[in-house]
């Protein structure tokens, strides 16, 4: 699982030497041009909510290689689920949904390239990744986080001068984190590693790739995916401005999910479903 | 409060005849170099949370010049907050700050030119992404409001010398709530807000930004203009924080009440007297 960019040392002994007024210059024209508007391109035929490998639909059918331990979480968490609970979903509060989950993409994105850094702009509940490729190497101490700590490399693999394929490694996840809305989870140790390689369709432009593969302790070995994306054809395309907490009718009040109603009431998620404990407030009252 | 790109109806029909995949050449050595990462620069003396003025203390000592109705309505947010209230509290509600607020940077600041937008990426509460078009295009005809707004912006040489050196920005298409701070000073609720910047970088210091920021709003007597100032982080390694907005706060919202969640996962008041949560639904399902 060891990563080492190929042009590291040098280049951040540069970097750091450099004034940002003396920035890198940005020859525009050696990147892929992957400025507009993206989109996920659907599966005919596979239907539901965006599963993480897309072609399969979600849930069980999506046969992830999981160990023993974790295909039981995460048989339970279907359970839950169709019990009208959560399960391992962890999102509906509004956490980042974090990697690789984000590249499912559940609005149209945008990529910012520049020499030292690509950003891939998703508005969706906090789905936006910094991919670093200004040289540096693993540094000693990450802040783990949902999207975790990106290094690139834009490889040029037909040698015709312009970089083609963009080489990502994302390290430094926290969690809990699911592939999918259907709950399918992570180990718990967020020890996760992501390779991607994301490059346009040779043939049509407008057609963008990213094959991510995962190594993960839940795994029994790593597992690839590719997702596909489609340029919006408009020149300015709009975009949408999602805020999660609006609007978002779900709740959690120390490990139990419940829903608002419509007139702003608590509502129950499962049959039975006992309410919040409000012991506080009887103390209050005293 | 009208604005028009100087390039704008040429450019604009250039624009709307080309595809995404023609794109301009970018010659960013006539653009300021605005790479690495910014924080906000706090005034010394200045305490508590970062005012929408920075040389002046929050709250009633920002002297904003709202109306008589805003007034009051600041007035009785300030009331609510010292009965340990939480009206209006963009932090407990994990609704995105919007314009002008975002502009505080109250975590570090990216700020990314290329030639068709300049984009403002700050993680606080919400993910918030200012696309700013400097690709001379005109007001649409219709704009989905956002807390954001809609920015369009028009790169200007000041001194001549072939490299562009403010970036004047003109921000509309408001939704809301917004406010100017967290000590709740309110933007009038139509948001039909007008904002406009002139950022640039310091003629002396480089690793200085300066964005002066005038707001026109319904609930002002007069525009409001402040000066923001950012300086450039010097380790080009920075961290890039994560800000979960829900993973931060321990308030949850029900109905128009916000309760706080202890530790231990009980719900608990956020003020003297405050009457828990109807759960009528549950009780029904008892029946």
């Amino acid at each position: 699982m060891l990563y080492r960019s190929s042009i590291g040392a040098a280049a951040l002994a540069s970097s750091l030497g450099l004034t940002f007024a003396g920035a890198l210059a940005f020859d525009e024209s050696k990147y892929p041009d992957w400025k507009g508007a993206w989109r996920r391109v659907a599966v005919p035929g596979v239907v539901g909510q965006p599963s993480y490998d897309p072609t399969k639909r979600g849930g069980q059918a999506q046969e992830a290689p999981l160990t023993p331990e974790y295909q039981a979480i995460f048989e339970a968490n279907l359970k839950d689920q169709a019990a009208g609970g959560q399960g391992t979903d962890p999102t509906y509060t509004c956490l980042s949904p974090g990697m690789p989950r984000v590249m499912t993409t559940f609005a149209p994105f945008e990529i910012l390239v520049t020499p030292q850094m690509t950003n891939f702009l998703i508005q969706h509940i906090h789905d936006s990744r910094r991919i670093f490729t200004d040289g540096r190497d693993w540094p000693k101490k990450i802040t783990p986080t949902f999207v975790g700590y990106s290094i690139g490399r834009w490889i040029d693999t037909d040698g015709d001068g312009r970089y083609d394929v963009l080489e990502i490694e994302t390290r430094g996840l926290k969690g809990p984190r699911s592939y999918d809305p259907a709950g399918l989870p992570f180990h718990s140790d967020n020890q996760s590693i992501f390779k991607e390689r994301v490059y346009s369709d040779k043939v049509d432009p407008n057609i963008l790739y990213d094959e991510i593969t995962t190594f993960d302790h839940a795994l029994t070995r790593p597992w690839t995916v590719t997702k596909k994306y489609s340029r919006v054809p408009i020149r300015q395309p709009e975009w949408v401005e999602e805020v999660c907490a609006e609007g978002n009718g779900d709740i959690e009040i120390g490990k139990e999910g419940y829903f608002l109603s419509g007139d702003g009431h608590l509502m129950p998620t499962k049959k039975d479903q006992a309410p919040p404990d409000l012991r506080h407030f009887k103390q209050d009252r005293k | 409060m009208q604005y028009r790109g100087s390039t704008g109806t040429i450019v604009f029909v250039a624009a709307m005849l080309c595809i995404p995949t023609a794109t301009q050449a970018f010659d960013d050595a006539i653009y300021p170099a605005l790479t690495g990462q910014w924080t906000r620069v706090i005034v010394p003396g200045a305490a508590s949370q970062p005012p929408f003025d920075p040389t002046k203390p929050p709250g009633g000592g920002q002297q904003a010049p709202l109306t008589p109705e805003y007034q009051a309505k600041f007035e009785s947010i300030i009331a609510d907050r010292a009965a340990n209230g939480l009206s209006d509290v963009v932090s407990t509600t994990c609704l995105a700050p919007g314009m002008p607020m975002m502009m505080q940077a109250y975590e570090p600041m990216q700020i990314t030119v290329l030639p068709e937008t300049t984009y403002i990426l700050v993680d606080h509460i919400h993910e918030s992404h200012r696309r700013i078009f400097t690709d001379g295009r005109q007001w649409p005809n219709t704009v989905q409001p956002t807390f954001t707004g809609y920015s369009i912006g028009k790169w200007i040489d000041e001194d001549g010398d072939g490299r562009y050196d403010v970036l004047e920005v003109e921000t509309r298409h408001f939704k809301g709530p917004r406010f100017f701070d967290n000590s709740g000073i309110p933007l009038h609720e139509d948001g039909e807000s007008v904002i406009k910047e002139r950022i640039y970088l310091d003629k002396v210091d480089h690793n200085l930004l300066h964005d002066e920021i005038t707001v026109t709003d319904h609930a002002l007597m007069r525009p409001w203009t402040v000066m923001k100032n950012y300086s450039r982080t010097l380790d080009p390694l920075a961290d890039w924080p994560e800000y979960i907005c829900s993973e931060q706060i321990p308030f949850v919202r029900i109905g128009n009440e916000t309760y706080k969640v202890s530790r231990d996962g009980y719900l608990m008041p956020t003020r003297t007297r405050q009457q828990p949560p109807d759960l009528r639904y549950f009780n029904q399902q008892k029946k």
